[in-house]
């Protein structure tokens, strides 16, 4: 692996399993991080998280990363899924 | 009807599909639910009519069906994919306690499945049934005069499965394709549905191999109990103790890349091709790859696709991967015709590698 | 002459004014009483409006003492109207039923007493803790209590105060609306309010009093559905109408006006309005005249009900009918033509529904009016009997190690309750639920298997569930409370809000076993168990909507709060019209210092010439387990007599805020061979 990958994927390695571990904490589920796949989908179906989880969901990524999400369908969007939730984190600090 | 039409109307209006790949089954008793909880992989957390996602695995863990769970009081739904009802009550029969009161059937021979997606399904449904659909939640379903409607889906986008008797299923195939070509919707394949399963990362039971691979590897572990033990469950867990070594990625492409086509990196292969098809929206091909462990992650440009011929470079993308108008409409402000779709934002948002 | 309570006054302190009159001057001028709020700082939020009681806008006083004053106005301002003085009252047997769920952790039942005290009310003063039910609820267990014989007035209404903390959780859930809000209309959320509303209610033939209107009927229900949404399609909200009018001995086309619940939000409105037409139909349910007085007075919460009830019959009395104030137009899915001009408009009726329906699904119809039911005979009264019971405390899993606890006369060792409710429960998700939710679903759960009773089709309609309990669950409360200390009122802990009400258990379980019969969750403070089960029996015995009710209680270990619970404990006896061998023979409710009257009344209703063989009293061993130690007695009661130790036993309480005697007798003919 280059060092350029090397340490991208291991960035993400990283913001993955702080978000599993909010999500498994958010939705007191009983399982390992590593149990919650990167791109299963959080609502709906999936983890099954309703309206009332992703309260939670919001507050724990603005005070955990500094993720700000308003109520649009775009910032849905960002959190559809682990992967998404990690894309966000990772473009907001490329950003920064 | 070209696939691009077919596409356009699943994607930006409405589309009526048969389902004849579905099998309808029922099951019947005081005791339907620990009957379908034996042979299931996942947590049957699922009330009166609702609907379930999960899995039927084999002893080693590799998907066999993928299943909705619909309960109903005294009995069960069970929309099937993957396996027949004969493979399903032989399942049955083989892991089920034989004193529980649970009785199968099959409701292929007297009914059919038909299906209605798009951004305005709901806008159809609620002339052909009652205005109240919008407000049925997604995985929910309910009785009318002539059926069953099941609101589930495969695109991404409102779907909705009608279970028809089989003696209405033209009649009301009739009145549904006039009310989808007045909202300049289309009939559309399985071919496209698949796609647009593909492209919101929907599993396929009946795309791809999965020898070899476990939920653990194909990102299903949503639909498998870490709790109860089901068919399969002692290769889930050895894998788990074991560790997985490939997961499933989703990725674009510029150029053709196919089924089994290995996937290198700079430096060694990192995996193969899973399935891929030609996408109208990304303009390229997405599709899913078994990668290893150690880089099964998006956002990822170094990889590339390679066969005797040609060298396609792949770009590693997160799912689901398209902004679907779905989540743009509000059925409480706007029908099709009242829409305003000048303004919606391009349904991908990334760029090929 | 009909057997209907006779409403003969009322009440008020709210939005529009302190007084009834002010209410309805108000109500009348179309006048709108929310306004920015003043009493705590809403800049960090994204709305900022809300409707306090008029002359309270910046009281910051403690939510209880601020509940106590709008209790108390409101009292008075009723007793006037129904003319009641204090000489009256004394001379009559008088009950408090008060709507009131206030934080979840406060002392309700304190609040309970206090009104009773200071406004001499000597009978029992039972409160009903069901968020925004409450009051609605409060007004149905006092025509009980009248239709009973249990009481001769009962004073039926509820209190409310907006808390920081409450408008906090409200707004994390995203259901406020950014300005007034408009019920049914454009705008779509709801506005918070608060106040006190009260009904004197009363039987007939006692004074000379005018009957304003009769309480015709009343009807209970559970969606058993989710924490905060309510049914999509008003499943629920329609059995509970179904159930009232049903009570009343009316049919849909007789009701002339219908007081919605609706406040505002997507959610319920739509609900509501599935249910409005699944009732009446499509075109007397477009017809109908309907409206929502939340656009006058914010959404009350306990007091909600009663005050709507208030406000109905404020127009009703003027031939009016309320209007939707702030409406302006429908909105999809909603009802097309709700009233909603200025004010109030001309309309004759003589029958009135109101409906109201709160988080965790409980909701609660409510008939009223002019109209007399046509003589004819009361439906007979139906014999009550104990099915099964379960139990759980630190030292008993069940009823026999509960008899254990009581021969040993100590105190069991082992302090903690172990119970693995998903191995119960392999198909029911318990992600999530508290502790009070747990011990509550484990022991109805338990009676209810042990009965063989699977809730399934018809039966979960028509089976109910009556809970004892006195706060929300401590782990809950906590949660919330840390939430707001750590990061702040904007974001609280949205899932331990929607857990902080005393019927937070009630609706858990209701959901887990799928019970959506009528339901409820009261509170005396200690002895609330025993009051479950009474009101079950009487439930059971003069309505015809359920053919069970599981009556039962939950207390939760509370570390370090005075007059908390010392330790976990929860029971359950599932009450039914099937015989079994222990009947219900006689129950006495009564103010907390009379426990020889309701021993008396319950002696009486079994109508033995002898006092029962056994009295069966809470077990020593077990300290400070206010609500469920007297569900543990009855339980201990029907054990002893199926063990054939007697043949009739009672259980008398004497509790916080009233007393409770129940009888039962063995049913079993004994063979003299």
């Amino acid at each position: 692996m280059t060092t350029d990958l090397s340490d991208y994927v291991a960035s993400r390695e990283a913001i993955l399993d702080h978000v599993r571990r909010i999500l498994r904490d958010t939705m007191k589920l009983k399982i390992e991080p590593q149990a919650i796949d990167p791109d299963a989908p959080l609502f709906g179906t999936g983890l099954g998280m309703d309206s009332v989880d992703a309260v939670e969901l919001v507050i724990q990524l603005d005070t955990v990363f500094g993720l700000q999400l308003s109520g649009s369908p775009e910032a849905f969007l960002k959190i559809r899924s682990v992967n998404t939730i990690v894309d966000a984190i990772m473009e907001m600090t490329d950003e920064s | 009807m070209s696939r691009e039409d077919e596409y356009r109307a699943i994607r930006h209006s409405v589309a009526l599909s048969r389902m004849d790949h579905v099998g309808l089954l029922r099951l019947v008793g005081d005791e339907v639910m620990e009957a379908v909880d034996a042979v299931c992989s996942g947590d049957l957390w699922v009330r009166d009519s609702r609907m379930l996602q999960t899995l039927i695995l084999d002893d080693r863990g590799q998907p066999l069906a993928d299943v909705y769970v619909c309960p109903d009081n005294d009995a069960c739904f069970l929309l099937v994919e993957g396996i027949t009802s004969e493979e399903l009550s032989a399942r049955l029969a083989r892991h089920v306690d034989p004193d529980l009161d649970a009785e199968l059937e099959d409701l292929r021979p007297d009914h059919e499945l038909l299906s209605v997606h798009g951004p305005y399904a709901w806008d159809v449904l609620s002339r052909w049934l009652t205005p109240d659909i919008i407000g049925l939640p997604y995985l929910s379903f309910y009785r009318f005069d002539r059926g069953i409607c099941f609101r589930a889906g495969k695109t991404g986008e409102y779907g909705y499965d009608l279970m028809l008797r089989s003696e209405d299923a033209e009649e009301v195939r009739g009145e549904l394709l006039e009310l989808v070509t007045s909202l300049d919707g289309a009939e559309v394949s399985l071919e496209t549905l698949d796609l647009c399963a593909l492209e919101n990362g929907f599993f396929s039971v009946r795309h791809g191999s999965v020898e070899g691979l476990t939920p653990i590897e194909l990102q299903l572990q949503w639909r498998v109990s870490t709790r109860k033990r089901f068919p399969g469950v002692a290769a889930i867990e050895e894998r788990r103790a074991r560790g997985i070594g490939r997961r499933l990625t989703h990725f674009v492409a510029r150029d053709e890349v196919k089924s089994g086509d290995v996937l290198r990196g700079p430096e060694a292969p990192v995996g193969e091709v899973m399935t891929a098809a030609f996408s109208p929206s990304v303009g390229g091909v997405v599709g899913t790859a078994l990668l290893d462990i150690s880089v099964a992650h998006p956002g990822i440009d170094e990889f590339f696709a390679s066969d005797r011929d040609s060298v396609s470079p792949i770009r590693t993308v997160s799912s689901p991967m398209l902004l679907n108008r779905s989540l743009l409409v509000d059925p409480r402000r706007q029908t099709y015709a009242t829409r305003d779709g000048e303004t919606d934002p391009p349904l991908w948002q990334g760029s090929l590698p | 002459m009909s057997d209907a309570p006779r409403i003969t006054g009322w009440g008020a302190a709210s939005a529009l004014g302190v007084g009834r009159e002010r209410l309805q001057g108000a109500l009348l001028s179309g006048a709108i009483g929310i306004a920015p709020i003043l009493r705590f700082d809403t800049s960090s939020f994204t709305t900022h409006v809300g409707a306090m009681v008029a002359g309270y806008e910046s009281d910051g006083r403690d939510p209880t003492v601020l509940c106590h004053e709008f209790g108390s106005l409101a009292l008075r301002d009723a007793l006037a109207h129904a003319r009641l003085d204090s000489e009256s009252l004394g001379s009559l047997r008088v009950a408090l039923t008060l709507g009131a769920s206030l934080f979840g952790d406060q002392n309700t039942e304190n609040l309970a007493r206090s009104l009773a005290k200071e406004l001499s009310i000597e009978g029992p003063a039972i409160t009903v803790s069901t968020a925004c039910t409450s009051s609605t609820q409060a007004i149905g267990f006092g025509a009980d209590l009248i239709r009973g014989g249990f009481a001769d007035v009962v004073l039926a209404g509820g209190v409310d105060v907006l808390t920081p903390a409450l408008f906090a959780g409200f707004h994390a859930l995203g259901v406020l609306s950014e300005g007034p809000c408009t019920p049914f209309g454009q705008q779509v959320g709801t506005t918070l309010g608060e106040g006190a509303g009260f009904l004197v209610i009363e039987r007939g033939g006692l004074r000379d009093a005018t009957t304003r209107a009769l309480l015709r009927g009343y009807g209970l229900s559970g969606d058993a559905y989710h924490e905060t949404s309510p049914e999509p399609r008003g499943r629920g909200v329609a059995a509970a109408i179904r159930s009232a009018l049903d009570d009343a001995g009316v049919s849909e086309t007789e009701i002339g006006y219908l007081n919605a619940h609706g406040t505002g939000t997507i959610a319920n409105d739509t609900a509501e309005w599935c249910a409005i037409r699944s009732v009446f139909g499509s075109e007397l349910g477009c017809s109908i005249p309907l409206s929502s007085t939340k656009g006058h007075l914010g959404h009350a919460q306990s007091a909600a009900g009663v005050l709507e009830v208030i406000s109905t019959l404020e127009c009703m009395g003027a031939g009016l009918a309320p209007t939707t104030a702030g409406f302006e137009g429908p909105r999809p899915g909603g009802p097309p033509r709700p009233v909603s001009a200025k004010k109030p408009e001309p309309l004759a009726y003589e029958l009135a529904l109101s409906t109201n329906s709160a988080f965790g699904g409980n909701n609660c119809a409510l008939v009223f009016g002019n109209a007399a039911r046509a003589p004819m005979d009361a439906d007979k009264s139906r014999p009550v009997f104990v099915n099964t019971t379960a139990a759980l405390c630190a030292g008993a899993s069940n009823v026999e190690e509960l008899a254990s606890i009581y021969e040993s006369k100590s105190a069991p060792s082992d302090r903690e309750i172990r119970i693995d409710l998903a191995a119960e429960l392999p198909r029911v998700d318990l992600r999530g639920i508290d502790r009070a939710s747990e011990l509550l679903t484990a022991v109805t759960f338990r009676a209810l298997a042990e009965a063989g009773l699977q809730l399934k089709g018809e039966a979960r309609e028509r089976t109910g569930l009556m809970v004892g309990a006195l706060r929300a669950s401590p782990d809950s409360v906590g949660r919330f409370r840390s939430s707001i200390v750590e990061r702040g009122l904007t974001k609280p802990d949205a899932t331990a809000f929607a857990q902080l009400l005393p019927s937070a258990a009630q609706s858990a379980c209701a959901k887990a076993l799928n019970i959506r019969g009528p339901q409820s969750t009261i509170n005396i403070g200690e002895g609330s168990g025993l009051l479950a089960c009474a009101i079950s029996a009487w439930m059971l015995a003069q309505r015809r909507d359920s053919d069970r009710i599981v009556a039962a209680a939950v207390d939760v270990r509370t570390e370090g709060v005075a007059g908390g619970a010392l330790g976990d404990a929860a029971c359950a006896l599932v009450l039914g019209t099937a015989p079994t061998s222990v009947e219900v023979v006689g129950i006495g409710v009564a103010g907390p210092d009379h426990l020889d009257e309701a021993i008396a009344q319950a002696q009486r209703r079994w109508g033995s010439a002898k006092p029962p063989e056994l009295f069966v009293d809470r077990p020593k061993p077990l300290e400070g387990m206010p609500a469920t130690s007297s569900s543990f007695a009855l339980a201990h009661a029907v054990h002893s007599l199926r063990q054939g130790r007697a043949r009739s036993a009672m259980v008398a309480s004497k509790g916080t805020t009233a007393s409770v005697a129940i009888i039962l007798a063995s049913t079993e003919v004994i063979d003299d061979n």
